[in-house]
């Protein structure tokens, strides 16, 4: 095979992870550990990457008794209740193992450096998010530079300002993927056995909720601005089956900085903040409300809705500013240059309108994270129900764990040139373009599309226009995309990415013809019993979009005894 | 501009450049310091702000959000 024309860089490795945040770390760690040859990519720098990147303060482990498969089951209510899970959404014997190692990952975490414990050398649980979640607060402002640490220190080769273009394919497996060097314009191939898919999930396909004049995603938390589905979309083309794409979760405001995000929020404290409305009335909500309580709310001249931490007891503003040094520090410096004092000010909680796509959406992926096309593996909030660091990271190291048996009996393979060619053409195309539409142009084009033809409140007619014009602007506007140095190309690829899974995500809108929990069809406004229990699922085959509802595989007992 | 770099404090440490999730700053060789390039990605995550060993960073957020 003569790779040598068509890329700038070749590489061979055992595992490839794609993605160094919370999950793809903690994944290359343990593989390098059991031997094997570990190569990650990061469009970032590793060392402040991805949701944790700008800290932690929250490690929302479940820290209940170990229970067997059929108490799980048994318990699946109250276990959906107390733990970040989403038993519902997602493969139940990964659930399952997920639960029953979430503390074998907090000493796996520790023993690779990641400090776990609270200035008195004990874990520190707490009552948590209000709703019941007990978890664990750490002091975690350094867990990315400790990871990139550890990585550096096990010798896993990291690329940083590396971004990954497309996976290559043979014979229904994967074999490798392209990449290129967001600085240098470097294109790379790396060969290998097995990829970890660990990006996060996607937030750019909705508009910021706050009008700014910068571009990128921001004032939604937990939703780093880099996340514009790159891995998911790489595994799409790939062939890969995705699964609940049309989970859109709620804009939780980050106006008044005190809710920049939920670990900063007073309720990873155990103390639940009091929610009012406008004129004062406290409202009987816990948690916050969801799309159809604040359209009532909205309807009845009550919004905005506001969160209060006044009642809460006089070292609580001690405590959220640990919270904030431990996450995000620059929430408080914001809060102190606009005077903002929580003890007195109520600040607005959020806006009814959709983000990023919620935990149940992602890569389908099996109870060993497995996903449809051999080799292909995703973990952390790239696959359904893998967000949270607690599941990032405890499924990252399972993965990690896991992948050596495959890759032990992976049969070397030769990487398809054509293939490589093909993908270089698309994804350097940009670089050539004269007069062209920068990324961004296109990128609020499919923002606008996705606000106004899907949002929270959907119906037919409405999703079908919003197709077509996404088709329209696939069509005119992907090969006019221009990008002037390889910084630009980044944001090229990324529209790229974010226009093939508003596709996915509108054609997953029109199959679910009736409403359940938060997919709301105004034309379709209740359950759809027939639908009970199965879940949507989407691959492209063939040149084309397919789509199908069924079943999820039930719980395998053998797992765990 | 969301991002400010005080060159007068800047030491050249390349830590805003390096870490930069958005890809912010771009270097120049010349003066051996960061410039901001591409302001308008900035999302306002404060990294540059908190790596900064001198605090030449100040942050600021939009009028829209105040």
């Amino acid at each position: 095979m003569n790779l040598n024309k068509a890329a700038d860089k070749i590489l061979e490795t055992d595992v490839l992870v794609v993605g160094g945040g919370m999950a793809g770390c903690p994944a290359a760690v343990k593989a390098r550990e059991d031997g094997l040859k570990v190569t990650l990519i990061e469009k970032a720098n590793t060392a402040r990457s991805g949701s944790a990147g700008v800290g932690m303060d929250h490690y929302p482990v479940g820290l209940m008794d170990y229970m067997s498969p059929r108490e799980f089951l048994a318990n699946w209510d109250n276990i959906k209740r107390e733990t970040d899970l989403v038993t519902d959404w997602a493969d139940p014997t990964r659930c399952y193992r997920l639960y029953t190692h979430q503390l074998w990952s907090i000493n796996e975490l520790e023993r690779i450096g990641v400090p776990m414990r609270w200035n008195d050398g004990e874990l520190r649980p707490t009552p948590g998010h209000g709703t019941g979640t007990p978890l664990l607060r750490v002091h975690w402002l350094n867990v990315k530079p400790t990871l990139a640490t550890a990585m550096r220190n096990r010798k896993v080769e990291v690329l940083e300002r590396t971004m990954v273009i497309d996976l290559l394919t043979k014979n229904g497996a994967v074999v490798g993927a392209t990449a290129i060097n967001t600085r240098t314009g470097e294109f790379i191939v790396i060969k290998a056995k097995a990829i970890i898919i660990a990006t996060g999930s996607l937030g750019r396909c909705y508009s910021p909720s706050t009008p700014t004049p910068w571009k990128y995603k921001f004032l939604y938390h937990y939703c780093p601005a880099s996340m514009s589905g790159d891995g998911w979309a790489a595994a799409f083309r790939a062939g890969v089956e995705m699964v609940n794409m049309d989970y859109t979760d709620i804009g939780i405001l980050i106006s008044d900085e005190l809710s920049i995000s939920f670990g900063n929020l007073v309720m990873n404290e155990g103390i639940l903040p009091k929610i009012f409305s406008w004129d004062g009335q406290e409202l009987p909500i816990k948690g916050m409300p969801r799309p159809l309580e604040y359209a009532e709310l909205e309807k009845a001249g009550r919004d905005p809705i506001y969160y209060s931490i006044e009642h809460l007891p006089d070292d609580f503003q001690k405590r959220v500013e640990v919270c904030m040094a431990d996450e995000r520090p620059v929430s408080l410096k914001m809060a102190q240059d606009r005077g903002f004092n929580p003890r007195s000010h109520r600040y607005v909680n959020m806006t009814n309108r959709p983000f990023l796509f919620r935990t149940p959406a992602g890569i389908n992926t099996d109870g060993y994270f497995k996903s449809t096309v051999t080799g292909l593996y995703a973990i952390g909030d790239a696959t359904n129900g893998g967000h949270s660091c607690v599941n990032a990271a405890c499924g990252g190291l399972l993965v990690g764990n896991d992948i050596v048996d495959f890759v032990k009996k992976a049969e070397d393979t030769e990487i398809d040139k054509a293939q490589v060619e093909a993908q270089k053409e698309i994804a350097l195309a940009p670089l050539y373009v004269k007069d062209g539409t920068e990324p961004m142009e296109l990128e609020c084009a499919i923002r606008y599309i996705c606000d106004r033809y899907v949002g929270l409140f959907r119906s037919e007619g409405k999703l079908r226009e919003g197709m077509r014009r996404l088709g329209t602007l696939k069509r005119v506007f992907i090969p006019k995309l221009m990008a002037k140095n390889p910084h630009y190309l980044m944001r090229c690829l990324e529209v790229r990415n974010i226009l093939d899974m508003a596709e996915v995500h509108i054609e997953a809108c029109m199959e679910r013809k009736e409403t359940r929990g938060d997919c709301l069809r105004l034309d379709y406004p209740v359950k759809a019993p027939s639908l009970d229990g199965k879940l949507q699922f989407q691959k492209f085959e063939n040149g084309k979009l397919v789509s199908c509802m069924r079943k999820l595989t039930p719980l395998n007992i053998e797992i765990g005894g | 501009m969301p991002v400010k770099i005080d060159y007068k404090g800047c030491i050249g440490c390349k830590k805003c450049y390096d870490l930069c999730p958005l890809d912010v700053f771009s270097w120049d060789e010349v003066i051996g310091m960061p410039v901001v390039a591409y302001d308008e990605e900035c999302w306002h995550c404060g990294i540059c702000w908190m790596e900064c060993p001198k605090r030449a960073i100040d942050i600021t957020y939009p009028a829209s959000n105040w």
